[in-house]
């Protein structure tokens, strides 16, 4: 065993030291985001957001968790014990393991031995191993919500359900573009395939993409505006009601590790990953390089995560139905079209950059959506269109 | 039976099977393997019928034990421990070996259970379990695309749509048939053939290795040296450049069997789910007075 163990030791210690990383820091990325979305927030709303706890505040993040992880362990009569405590494990699990096909540095196509960026590297199907794992993350919501034995609860859990079944469908559409291109489903090969220059980043040529992959995975990730498993106002905390203490710490860590693969997948497939102006080609191994293009890579995830930040307090919580509608009459018809136009690009060899006139169209479309709602909203309700009751009593959730 | 568990527990140790039993299998390294000498893994004997008759009789005797007899129910397990344990005989010791064992181990746990949970959410777990611990099989046998499918289709899309029509159902009693099986002798028969002709299949002397190719498709045979090409094949190879080529077992070579040798297939099923959809909806629509 020893020998086997010193044989197979090059190639071991590697992997270890990624996993050690993730380990280390998305708990940590975790409890920091809650701080800066709390500072975000309260920039956004003309407060100053925490500010008592050690310089700026920052110790904040520390002393919640103290607080979360010290609380007693309440445990409600009526729920059914095994599954309520797998339910957050499996959450966390399911959302730490997504993270294992995710390079969160530069890694080359070719390996070599020594450090590299990522859990699995060369892994052949990557993001198509990411999409699998993370539609098991349901299975934390669901069961957290059946277990607890609670009406509210259950009622969160089911729409995760649906939620979650509408939204994949849209996410799966979205990156076949991508992957057409790339002609590869490893993430690293996609990156790859944006080097250059910087209007080869895939957001410039599939904006439409870009859109329907940022909004269903939005959707999985379980954040307003499509928190419906768990929106206050209605379900009281939704599947997550009966849960305290470390339990629920499990649950939000969950969601927060959903927000940083979101936003590290959005920047690898659309953003051109660790490619920046002036920093492309295929990576070296020089320390500097990597350092950089690990600094690149990092600063366009803290983008999109303040841009996610910052959507929860500019969009309001869908209704049910609207939610559904979205999924279903918007993101997948839309999906399907991009599919359509990258299909039509690639096989005739067009020049890939006549699909970035379709930003154009989504231009005039959200333009032409918001004077329809400007109407909608200011028109009185009349009997020819359906009240809001109406159209609510149709779906059953 | 003793005798014989020990006697082959000893074997394990000085890691010297009999040749009756078992010789070791050692596959070669996969880019070694010519596809123009496909590699025997004839490995099959008789024996290998023993654990498969030991779990049919205990499958059996549990089933009848579980209503009549206490002692029958015993002899059934230990009849099942027996049949694992020479399975685990007929199994090389290797590390691989053993994860493929644990996965197996699991996979049937979740089979189990959703066969004899009394609350269905239970029993919709245990199906996961067992797609689960199957997918983690096909990535051993890096089967990896495949494994990533069965995943998304079955354990992340299908699962949950069961699990949430379950959450509606009410729980109610059981019936004596959600119990029993009725016939657990016609189960055990059935079970133990199916099993054999799949160890036959698996370990015969015809048995494929898992990377070679199926040379008797125009396209899959453009991988092949060049003196075992077709016609059409040298043709495709012709025209293609080498990472259209690959090796089958990857995903770009898996699309590209998909897309070439098989596309009439491929494209059945398409049409076939297409219909499927179109019949579901058209099944679903509401007609306009109850709408109204």
């Amino acid at each position: 065993m020893f020998e086997y163990l010193k044989e197979i030791w090059p190639t071991l210690w590697p992997t270890l030291a990624a996993i050690g990383v993730i380990l280390a820091f998305v708990p940590f990325l975790g409890l920091y985001m809650t701080f800066i979305e709390r500072k975000l927030a309260a920039y956004v709303q003309d407060r100053l957001g925490p500010n008592r706890v050690g310089p700026f505040g920052l110790f904040h993040a520390i002393a919640d968790a103290i607080k979360l992880f010290l609380k007693e362990q309440t445990i409600p009569a009526h729920v059914y014990k095994l599954l309520y405590f797998i339910a957050p494990t499996f959450s966390l699990m399911t959302a730490m393991f997504a993270l294992v096909v995710m390079p969160f540095g530069p890694v080359p196509t070719e390996y070599s031995s020594g450090f590299r960026y990522i859990v699995a590297p060369g892994i052949d199907i990557g993001i198509l191993m990411m999409i699998a794992i993370s539609s098991l993350s349901a299975y934390g919501i669901i069961l957290g919500g059946w277990a607890s034995n609670n009406k509210y609860s259950l009622y969160g859990a089911i729409r995760s359900c649906a939620q979650f079944i509408s939204y994949e469908i849209p996410l799966g559409l979205s990156i076949i573009g991508i992957i057409a291109a790339a002609g590869s489903l490893n993430i690293e090969q996609i990156v790859a395939a944006q080097g250059g220059p910087f209007w080869n980043w895939n957001m410039f040529w599939q904006p439409v993409g870009l859109l329907v992959f940022f909004t269903s995975a939005l959707a999985e990730t379980n954040r307003l505006p499509f928190d419906l498993p768990e929106c206050e106002q209605e379900l009281v905390g939704g599947f997550h009601t009966e849960y305290g203490g470390i339990k629920f710490v499990l649950f939000f860590l969950a969601e927060y590790t959903h927000v940083i693969t979101v936003s590290f997948l959005t920047s690898l497939l659309f953003f051109g990953g660790w490619h920046f102006p002036g920093l492309t080609g295929p990576v070296d191994s020089s320390l500097g390089g990597m350092l950089l293009r690990t600094f690149v890579l990092v600063f366009k995830v803290g983008m999109v995560v303040s841009f996610i930040m910052l959507l929860r307090w500019a969009l309001p919580r869908f209704r049910f139905d609207q939610l559904m509608g979205l999924a279903w009459k918007g993101l997948i018809p839309l999906g399907l079209v991009n599919l359509l136009c990258v299909a039509v690009v690639l096989t005739f060899d067009l020049p890939k950059h006549l699909l970035s006139f379709t930003a154009i169209f989504i231009f005039v479309g959200s333009l032409i959506s918001a004077r329809q709602l400007q109407f909608t909203i200011n028109r009185p309700r009349s009997a020819g269109r359906p009240s809001i009751a109406q159209t609510t009593s149709e779906v059953t959730i | 039976m003793n005798s014989l568990i020990t006697y082959m527990a000893m074997n394990r140790l000085a890691a010297s099977l009999p040749d009756f039993f078992f010789v070791a299998q050692v596959l070669p390294d996969p880019k070694t393997i010519s596809a123009a000498q496909p590699t025997v893994v004839g490995t099959w004997n008789l024996w290998m019928l023993a654990p498969i008759v030991f779990g049919a009789i205990g499958y059996m005797l549990i089933q009848h034990g579980v209503v009549k007899s206490k002692p029958a129910t015993g002899s059934g397990i230990i009849a099942i421990l027996a049949a694992v344990i020479l399975a685990i005989g007929f199994t090389p010791n290797t590390l691989e070996s053993w994860m493929l064992m644990s996965f197996c181990a699991v996979a049937t746990a979740g089979g189990v259970s959703f066969l004899v949970a009394r609350e269905p959410v239970y029993a919709a777990l245990g199906f996961a379990t067992a797609v689960l611990s199957t997918c983690g099989i096909l990535f051993m046998q890096s089967a990896l695309f495949v494994a990533a499918a069965t995943m998304i289709v079955y354990a992340g899309a299908t699962i949950i749509i069961f699990l949430f029509v379950l959450m509606f159902a009410q729980h109610t009693d059981l019936r004596a048939y959600d119990i029993q099986l009725t016939n657990p002798l016609l189960a055990g028969a059935i079970g133990a053939v199916l099993l054999t002709t799949i160890t036959m299949c698996v370990t015969g002397e015809k048995a494929f290795a898992s990377n070679q190719v199926d040379a008797t498709r125009p396209y899959s045979q453009a991988s092949l040296p060049a003196e075992l090409r077709s016609e059409k094949a040298e043709e495709f190879y012709q025209k293609t450049t080498p990472s259209a080529r690959l090796v089958p077992g990857t995903t770009a070579g898996l699309g590209r069997a998909l897309y070439t040798d098989y596309l009439i297939a491929v494209e059945l099923a398409g049409t076939v789910l297409l219909v499927a959809t179109i019949g579901a909806l058209a099944l679903a629509q509401r007609t306009t007075e109850e709408h109204a």
